[in-house]
Parts: C-alpha cells; sequence; structure tokens
C-alpha cells in the first residue's frame, strides 16, 4: 500500500473543511441594501428625524459692528444626534468649509459640551428648507470635540455651495449617527 | 530660515483661509485645528518628509521650538507677547506629528505659565488634594469671532469667566484699582531703601515727639520758636516726601493700569485648568481674575513702568502653586462668600498649598469643624477639630507635623492685591497713623505756629478808651487779637494780665479791659501810677506758655485820654 498523499483528496478535504468554518453566504436582500442609504432602509426613522430637526428653531439677531464680519463667530447648524433609539438635539459650529471641484471638506465642532458622540459619525447631510436628504459621509473626531470629514458631492450642490464662506448661513442640517468600531 | 519652511506654508495657507471665509478662526486661535486640517489634505509629500525630519530627533525637535520663538514669532508679529509661542507649541503638542516629539512633553502638560490655583471640589468631594487645580492662564490677541474667554479643559458657564475678567479690568483701571491704591496708601509698603524708611519713620515718630514735648513738657521759654522752626520744617519735609511720593505712584500704577486694561480689552484669555471638568458655581472666579490679570502682565511685557505693578505680577508669579484663591467675585472687583470648609480641607491635605485667599465672611469656619489629620488622610479616623472665629488672617494647622496653611480673608480683589503683594507693612501702617494724628494736630495748631514762626505786627493804643474811671480799655489796632494780652503792672492798683478779644455793643473794639482796683497797702499813692505792657501769647494745642515778647508800653494817662484829646 503506496503511503504517497493523494493530492486531489487533501484538497477535496481542505476544501471541505474551509466550506464547514466559513460564515453562511448573505442573501440576496442584504446583497441589495449593504448599498442603499440609511434613509432608504429606515425610512420611518429618517422621518423622525427629520421632524426633530424641523422643530429646532434657530433665530439670529445681530448688532453688528464691523461690517466687513458680520458673523464673525459663525452660524450654528442644528442637528439630531440619533443614537438607537434616542434622539438629542445638539449644535454643530462650522469651522472650515472649503469646496474644490465638487469635493467638501469639512470641520465642525459640537457645542453640546459634555455630549460624548463618539470617535466616527455618520453625517447626513438634510437640506434647510425641503427637509430631504442631500449626501452622507463619515465624520472622524479629530481634537478634543472637532470632527473632520471629506465628501464627493452631488453636481448641482457643488456648484451652489461653493461660494459659502464659513460665516454664512449653511443650508443644511446634520442628522449624527454614531459608528461603533465595526462597522 | 528654509529648513522649518513647512510650517510657514502652513502658516500662510491658514492665514489665506481665514482671510477668504474658508476658516472660521484665525490663524493663531486655531493653529491645531488648522494644522491637523493642513497635514491631511494639503501639505505635500515632500513637505511630509522635511516634517518627518524635523522631528526625527529630540534635538531637531529644540531647534524647532527654537526657530518658533526666535524666527516665526517676531516675523508673526507676535515680538511682544512671547507667551504667544507658548500657545501655539501648547496647542499643536496635542496633534500629529508633534504628539510624539519627546521636546514638547512639557507643553502637554500645560503652557507652563504657572499662576495662583482654585479650589474645586470634584462630585461628592469633601475636600482631597487633588480638588486644587492649578489655574493657568494666557492672553492672546484677540480674534475676529470676538470671544473673550475662552476655556480649555473644562466647560464653566460664559458668565462665571466673562464676570472676573470684568472684575479683572475693574483692578486694573476703576474702582478695584481706586480701592487697591486708597489701601496702598493707608498701609502699604513704600518703595523706600531700607535706610530711607528708617529715616523717614524716625523724622515722624520726631514730630509726634516734638508736639508732645510741647504739649506737655516743660515751658520751652526762649526755645519756642526754634522748636516750632525744627517741628515745622521737619512735617513739610516728610509730609512732601510722603505726598510726593505716594503721588508719583499713583500716577504710575493709573497709567501702568491703564495700559494694562487696554491690553485686557484687545486680548482673548485662555483659561486651562486640567481634568476636563464642568465646573458649575463661581467660587473659582477669584482664581480666574488674579490668573487672568497674571496673563494680561505677560502679555504686555515685564515692566510696566509702575513700581506697584511691577511687584504686584512679581509676586503672583512667585506665588505659583503655594497660594489658592477662592471667593465669588462681582464685576465690581468685590468678593462674596462660599462653602469653606471642604476647601480647606483640601489645602490642609495638599503637600505644598501654604496660603489660601477667602473672602471675609462670618464664620470663616463652622464652630468645630473637623479637618483631617495627617492620619485620617490615610486612615479616615482621628479627626482634628478646629473652632475657628473669623480673623481677618488665620493660621491653620496640623498639631503633629510642622504643616500649616495661612488664610488671608478680604473684601475686594484690591485686597487680595495687597496680600499677594506684600504690600502690607505694620510698619508703614504705624508710621501712617503717627503722621495722620501729627498732621491733625500741626493742622489744629497751625495758627499757633504761625504766629510763634511769623509774629502778627504789633500793635499801638487806639480809641476807644474806657468811659468808666473804674476799668481801663486798652483798644489795640490788630486784626490778631488772640496773639495778645495786656499786662498791667502798678505800685497803686492791683496787677493785672488781661486777653485781648473782640467787643461789640456801643464801643465796639478789639481790646483788653481790666477793672481796677486798689491794693490794700499801697506801695504808691498816685492813682495813675499805672504802666500797661502790650505782649505777645505764645500758645500750642490749647496750651498758653509764658507770656512772649513785649512790643508796647503805655500810661494809665495815656490810655484814659485816648479819643479825648
Amino acid at each position: 500500500m503506496t503511503m504517497q498523499p493523494n493530492v486531489g483528496q487533501l484538497l477535496r478535504w481542505r476544501l471541505a473543511l474551509s466550506e464547514a468554518e466559513a460564515p453562511e453566504a448573505p442573501t440576496a436582500a442584504s446583497l441589495l441594501a449593504i448599498p442603499r442609504p440609511w434613509w432608504e432602509l429606515w425610512p420611518e426613522r429618517f422621518r423622525d428625524c427629520v421632524d426633530r430637526l424641523s422643530q429646532i428653531q434657530v433665530n439670529h439677531a445681530f448688532a453688528m459692528a464691523d461690517p466687513s464680519r458680520a458673523n464673525p463667530g459663525g452660524y450654528l447648524v442644528p442637528c439630531v444626534l440619533e443614537n438607537g433609539a434616542e434622539q438629542k438635539e445638539v449644535h454643530a459650529r462650522i469651522l472650515y468649509f472649503d469646496v474644490r471641484k465638487s469635493q467638501l471638506r469639512l470641520r465642525f465642532a459640537l457645542e453640546n459640551p459634555g455630549e460624548k458622540a463618539g470617535d466616527s459619525l455618520e453625517l447626513t447631510f438634510v437640506s434647510e428648507g425641503a427637509e430631504h436628504p442631500l449626501c452622507a459621509a463619515r465624520a472622524e473626531r479629530s481634537l478634543d470635540d472637532e470632527y473632520h470629514l471629506e465628501v464627493e458631492l452631488p453636481g448641482g450642490i457643488a456648484a451652489q455651495w461653493k461660494h459659502l464662506k464659513v460665516t454664512d448661513r449653511m443650508p443644511f442640517r446634520f442628522i449624527l449617527r454614531p459608528i461603533s468600531g465595526g462597522e | 530660515m528654509t529648513r522649518f519652511v513647512w510650517f510657514w506654508t502652513f502658516w500662510h495657507w491658514s492665514k489665506e483661509g481665514f482671510k477668504q471665509g474658508a476658516l472660521l478662526r484665525a490663524p493663531l486661535h486655531g493653529v491645531a485645528s488648522h494644522w491637523d486640517e493642513w497635514l491631511r489634505h494639503e501639505a505635500t509629500e515632500r513637505e511630509r518628509a522635511l516634517i518627518e525630519e524635523a522631528g526625527a530627533a529630540e534635538a531637531d525637535q529644540r531647534e524647532f521650538i527654537r526657530w518658533l520663538a526666535k524666527e516665526w514669532a517676531p516675523e508673526a508679529g507676535y515680538r511682544a507677547n512671547r507667551v504667544v509661542v507658548r500657545f501655539v507649541l501648547g496647542q499643536l503638542a496635542g496633534v500629529q506629528p508633534f504628539a510624539r516629539w519627546r521636546a514638547l512633553e512639557q507643553f502637554r502638560e500645560g503652557y507652563g505659565v504657572g499662576g495662583i490655583s482654585a479650589v474645586v471640589l470634584a462630585e461628592g468631594s469633601a475636600g482631597t488634594p487633588g480638588d486644587v487645580r492649578l489655574i493657568e492662564a494666557l492672553a492672546l490677541p484677540s480674534d475676529a469671532t470676538g470671544q473673550t474667554v475662552v476655556t480649555e479643559d473644562f466647560h464653566i458657564d460664559a458668565v462665571d469667566v466673562e464676570i472676573p475678567r470684568r472684575a479683572a479690568g475693574e483692578a486694573l483701571r476703576g474702582r478695584g484699582l481706586v480701592a487697591f491704591l486708597a489701601l496702598w496708601v493707608g498701609c502699604g509698603r513704600r518703595p523706600y531703601p531700607v535706610w530711607l524708611r528708617g529715616v523717614l519713620g524716625a523724622g515722624w515718630f520726631g514730630v509726634a515727639g516734638l508736639i508732645l514735648y510741647l504739649t506737655f513738657g516743660p515751658d520751652p521759654g526762649s526755645r519756642l520758636a526754634p522748636f516750632a522752626a525744627v517741628l515745622t520744617s521737619l512735617a513739610l519735609v516728610l509730609i512732601a516726601v510722603g505726598v510726593t511720593t505716594a503721588g508719583v505712584q499713583i500716577y504710575q500704577c493709573w497709567r501702568g493700569g491703564g495700559r494694562l486694561a487696554e491690553t485686557l480689552e484687545k486680548s482673548q484669555l485662555r483659561l486651562r485648568m486640567k481634568g476636563g471638568l464642568m465646573v458649575k458655581g463661581g467660587s473659582a472666579g477669584l482664581a480666574f481674575c488674579l490668573s487672568s490679570m497674571l496673563a494680561i502682565s505677560r502679555a504686555a511685557g515685564r515692566q510696566t513702568g509702575s513700581w506697584l505693578w511691577d511687584r504686584f505680577f512679581r509676586e503672583l508669579r512667585a506665588k505659583n502653586g503655594g497660594w489658592v484663591a477662592t471667593g465669588v467675585v462681582t464685576s465690581a472687583a468685590q468678593l462674596k462668600s462660599v462653602v469653606l470648609e471642604p476647601k480647606l480641607r483640601a489645602c490642609l491635605a495638599h503637600p505644598f498649598v501654604k496660603h489660601i485667599i477667602i473672602p471675609r465672611q462670618r464664620p470663616a469656619l463652622a464652630p468645630g469643624l473637623a479637618l483631617p489629620s495627617p492620619a485620617a488622610k490615610t486612615h479616615g479616623v482621628e479627626p482634628l477639630s478646629v473652632a475657628a472665629p473669623l480673623t481677618p488672617s488665620l493660621r491653620l494647622g496640623y498639631a503633629s507635623e510642622q504643616h500649616y496653611l495661612q488664610s488671608h480673608a478680604c473684601r475686594s480683589v484690591a485686597a487680595a492685591m495687597m496680600v499677594i503683594g506684600g504690600f502690607v507693612s505694620r510698619w508703614q501702617m504705624a508710621v501712617n497713623v503717627i503722621a495722620i494724628a501729627s498732621i491733625s494736630a500741626l493742622l489744629f495748631s497751625a495758627g499757633d505756629l504761625a504766629s510763634v514762626l511769623f509774629p502778627p505786627r504789633a500793635p499801638f493804643a487806639v480809641a476807644p478808651a474806657s468811659p468808666s474811671t473804674a476799668s481801663v480799655w486798652v483798644s489795640l489796632d490788630t486784626r490778631s487779637p488772640e496773639r495778645f494780652q495786656v499786662a498791667m503792672e502798678s505800685s497803686y492798683w492791683a496787677n493785672r494780665r488781661t486777653e485781648v478779644a473782640a467787643h461789640r455793643g456801643d464801643h465796639p473794639s478789639v481790646r483788653a479791659e481790666i477793672a481796677l482796683q486798689r491794693l490794700a497797702s499801697p506801695s504808691s499813692y498816685d492813682p495813675v501810677d499805672a504802666t500797661f505792657w502790650i505782649e505777645r501769647r505764645n500758645q500750642f494745642l490749647g496750651r498758653e506758655f509764658e507770656a512772649g515778647e513785649r512790643v508796647g508800653c503805655y500810661s494809665l494817662r495815656y490810655l484814659r485820654n485816648l479819643g479825648y484829646e
């Protein structure tokens, strides 16, 4: 009886072993869901957030001293921090706003001290008036309460936002969703 | 130096971004955030390599620090405010790649500017050494956002830092400064060398001694005029020295305070307190206020042109670590009461804290307050009971070791400035009390001294004469009747000495009225044998000295005939 290894048998054994340890193949429905934005997956949750956002009233009034910088502190952007079933109203101060070609570089700080929003946030831009989602991006914490992000804007929006200054009133609000490490 | 040209590239990107409205904060105020953004998205591969190269060795890192201080800061317009470099390094120390630099270790700990500590109790703390927290304050040029106070590493209601800032402004140029100057004039150390302080003190003691001698001592007789001259001239010299010194100091202090207040108005204060606390309440207000003043002095430069300010800030800088301040401060720079017991516990348990400035309040300590003994720190037993009444300066301590805590109760920021600056001088206070008493006495007796030193013109006898033969009127043409008296010498009539006074009525005049009374056994039988002498009166503080110079002599016949010739 020969002890020479049968390569074919060995490969089949290894294949069977791998198949046994491998996770189950995703279903077709879950594969379809992966590229879809969260507001399409959970429209009710998105609607709740938008309703909450629309309830945040920000009435600005200024006593201008220096006409060269009408609002040197910038405007606060109303945000809803959605953490599971819990929703909190917070405000973001835009620190850096730069649109080059269709690329937006944004930096903001959350104004509510003590609110720990997490190291990574999924940030959804919601239009100010129409209250529909514009785009979404992942924001990373860089300094204490500061987050930065870079996102490719849809063509029309990029053209509209190109001339915005950081001290201008922003035409969007944010829905913030903390991203856990595994996501 | 072209070695760090990458920092200039970053700096200009930051300036341009701010100018064009892409960046909210000014380049200096947002330096860490801007650097992070620039390094992530703007820096070229070549620049990244140069940055890595600059931080490769600790010596290179130190070279960068030196370059920032010597080259970048003056070029960027921060030559006058040297703490800007500390701020920039402190900010950059937390971002990559500087967060890995060993040379920036000290800047990660703090700005290294020192200051006075506050007692901020952690939630549920009954007073532990960890509750004593150093406040670091920096003053930067204000930015376009108009934010006057920025807190770092802690959160607090804006009003709880804005009010101490205003109080600092009041203490630099306002009611607080007026109160400080008033306290200093009253009991403050003067900028004299020791020998001059001794001479001036001895001078005032001499003045007081002369006043006492003239008031209660033996009659000086003919030496009265020299004594009066010495007393007056010595007092005038001492007053001139004191007033000139105080005036010059007040003027310089007011001017220096004004410049500092202007710097405060144009500055953004940054207060740093470690621990990431959410501070509730305003008991750290006094520490914020004093730290803010120190920050302003640093931003304005070392010398203020005022001995008072320079001494105060020098002492405040030296108080780093050993001094703690607690008290709610008002915008008028007054102090309000706070809860003291746990704060005193924290300070007593702290190994380095020796002095605490507290508001003057009643009671300073609850009767029977139990302060922990050194043993209690570790075992939680053996409390040391202290029942302390309110005193301006209270000394608490453990019985078993040398550790003590000196408390200084103050009503205002001005009083705290007096304590911190070491201006309170018992010697000066004593000298001032003596000086004020002496000046009061001299003012009260100014007329007497003037009469001795500059006697009024000798008067003549004038009409009217007495209409009665039972008395003699010696009317004098003088405006200072109280400086003269009339002495009658006679062998027939009883001798008299009468004061000159102003009389009204039918025959108004300034005169001495002398009633004639025959002697029981006269040596002469001539009723007109009488001589009237006009004498000067010498007085001091109500004391009548021996009769002075005789400046006129008249006979009874002459005086009776005046106005009837």
